[in-house]
């Protein structure tokens, strides 16, 4: 018999409202798990998109609210390419096009002389041949979910394209898009001679200040923004948002949970005046006391941390299987993320069980046990 | 009247002790000094409301005095953690109300009382099992409280009271929950620890028959505590 043992058997002898109250922590921890790694995980994804392509900087028009929505003159991209220690330059039209079956895809218009081509891993097929009207590379997802393959069509924005090859990108991003030739992209979209992204290969891709001052140049040349492959849309205001909801969301749940943990255990205190007199009559310390309800705490909020791991891992499961959300994101927790819930969820429970332990070492022993 | 502190160092001591409830309005003691030396045998009568259980609150710092002090072994105890260390090391209390933790077994009732004594898990269970051998339940070790009969209750609850080996043991009226059958042997078992321990017993009870068997008895009447004559009986039960 020890004090875990003790603590244990009392939060079996409430075993409904025990296990109600690690379930609800055990809600918040799996909630906090799956939106916090959704919003970093977009982030990431992002990342992940542009760093397989082998780009160092990314140049996006300034103060653009959607992430694809804002575009930038063509004509900017020989500017940059004239500023020294920049190796090469490429822009890029991103948009969300219908397809077929009613479906939807990310669709990148590369021109015919970017360096992106140089590194595209193909699974089947071969790139658009120069001046090959109309030609289409698509990622190995899209082409397993929409049963394409080298030799199909594939319709986006109401014009067909010919799908002359397969990617056999990693990313979720790039596993899922179709690449068309720029100015393709720009006449379906009638976004003609607009790219929304340009991205920049340098010269000395390792120094920090030399990509500064590249890229204070770039800036320097008009509304530009310009950010490291992975902060894309690190300023994104659509992302932050997103972020900011999913953080608020997943923090509000993790503090019910604590407020449950809290409620729980000042009912048990309640419940229980008698027994702390009891216990302050055999000599036990108001912090022994204290410290038997937090251990209680402890368990709940250890209990539920657990719980919600597995709920936490299998909720980001579920949503990277919706195929709106999992066609451009992986929502994959990573162990840190997993780690730090769980511990701020434990120790969170504590704090919460310090109020009621508080309450019991208020009561007075005599009151207690004179309480028939 | 109140009984004069003698001068030799008792085991616990009442000097002018007062206490009060709702604000004054309800006097439970007046004025009291009483000495309990060790190996007493000291029998509390009174009235139900008379300030029996009061005065066994104040002798073990449950209560605290609204005047006077309360003293062990001749010094003045004034601070609350004080009392809780000797309440764990030197006092043991019954209830009669039994007052054993439903959820957990008659033996694991018996070690709560020795948690923070620095003992271990081990020797815990080695001592409590002893002490239910002492009380005659060790074939009830693992049962809970609810599967166990009032009388069986109350002796978990003396294994308990006296598993620190207390000098002192403070019963309040811990038959009065028990038929007469049990409630006798409960008292015969009190008696029979305090005897083989030197322990010093007090003993709240409704009972003139059981208040006899102590060495001394008090009553207290309107707040104030008369001594009582002692009787022959008591005197044997005392030795």
């Amino acid at each position: 018999m020890n004090h875990p043992a003790l603590a244990f058997r009392n939060l079996r002898r409430r075993p409904a409202r025990s296990v109600l109250t690690a379930l609800g922590v055990a809600l918040a921890v799996g909630s906090f798990i799956t939106l916090y790694g959704l919003s970093r995980s977009v982030q990431e994804n992002v990342q992940q998109s542009f760093e397989e392509r082998g780009t160092d900087l990314t140049v996006r028009r300034r103060g653009v609210a959607e992430p694809f929505g804002g575009t930038m003159p063509q004509t900017i991209i020989p500017e940059i390419a004239k500023i020294p220690g920049v190796a090469a330059v490429s822009g890029q039209l991103l948009s969300f096009a219908a397809t077929d079956n009613d479906d939807h895809v990310l669709a990148f218009g590369w021109a015919a002389d970017s360096f992106y081509w140089d590194t595209v891993p193909l699974l089947e097929g071969g790139l658009p041949k120069p001046d090959e009207p109309k030609a289409a590379l698509i990622g190995k997802d899209i082409a397993r979910t929409l049963d394409k393959h080298v030799g199909d069509d594939i319709t986006l924005l109401g014009e067909k394209f010919h799908i002359v090859g397969v990617t056999n990108y990693s990313s979720i991003i790039n596993r899922n898009a179709v690449i068309v030739e720029l100015a393709d992209l720009q006449e379906v979209t009638f976004r003609s001679g607009a790219v929304t992204f340009i991205s920049v290969k340098l010269d000395q891709p390792g120094d920090s200040g030399e990509a500064d001052r590249i890229s204070n140049a770039i800036e320097s040349l008009g509304q530009f923004t310009v950010t490291g492959s992975g902060g894309a849309l690190q300023n994104d205001s659509l992302i932050g948002l997103l972020s900011a909801v999913s953080s608020a969301m997943a923090w509000i749940a993790l503090l019910m949970g604590v407020l449950m943990v809290l409620n729980t255990l000042l009912m048990a205190v309640l419940e229980r005046t008698r027994e702390i007199g009891i216990l302050s009559a055999v000599g036990w310390s108001k912090q022994r006391i204290m410290g038997a309800l937090v251990i209680e705490g402890f368990i709940l909020s250890a209990l539920g941390s657990a719980a919600g791991i597995v709920i936490g891992v299998a909720g980001s499961r579920l949503l990277s299987a919706i195929p709106a959300i999992g066609r451009y994101i992986a929502v994959r927790p990573t162990p840190g993320l997993i780690a730090a819930t769980a511990v701020a969820a434990i120790i969170l429970g504590i704090l919460g069980s310090l109020y009621p332990a508080w309450v019991a070492t208020r009561a007075s022993p005599a009151d207690a046990l004179e309480r028939a | 009247m109140s009984i004069p502190l003698v001068d030799s160092k008792p085991l616990v001591a009442l000097d002018h002790v007062s206490h009060s409830f709702d604000n004054g309005r309800i006097v439970a003691l007046k004025d009291v000094s009483l000495a309990i030396h060790e190996g007493d045998s000291l029998a509390i009568v009174g009235a139900s409301g008379s300030g029996k259980s009061t005065l066994i609150l104040l002798l073990c710092g449950i209560r605290v005095p609204i005047t006077g002090r309360v003293l062990w072994k001749g010094n003045p105890v004034t601070d609350a953690q004080a009392w809780t260390d000797l309440r764990r090391s030197e006092i043991g209390i019954v209830f009669q109300e039994f007052n054993l933790f439903p959820t957990i077994t008659a033996r694991e009732n018996i070690e709560v009382a020795m948690f923070g004594t620095g003992r271990g898990s081990r020797e815990r269970r080695r001592r409590a099992e002893a002490a239910l051998d002492t009380v005659g339940l060790s074939a009830r070790a693992t049962h809970l409280p609810h599967e166990l009969s009032g009388g069986e209750r109350q002796r978990v609850a003396i294994a308990r009271s006296i598993i620190n080996d207390p000098a002192l043991i403070l019963a309040d009226e811990p038959t009065g929950n028990l038929d007469s059958v049990n409630a006798a042997a409960i008292l015969d078992l009190l008696f029979e620890i305090k005897r083989a321990r030197g322990a010093t017993l007090v003993l709240v009870t409704h009972e003139p028959s059981y208040a006899e068997r102590c060495a001394r008895q008090i009553r207290i009447k309107d707040g104030n505590v008369y001594e009582q004559q002692r009787a022959n009986r008591a005197r044997k039960e005392a030795m």
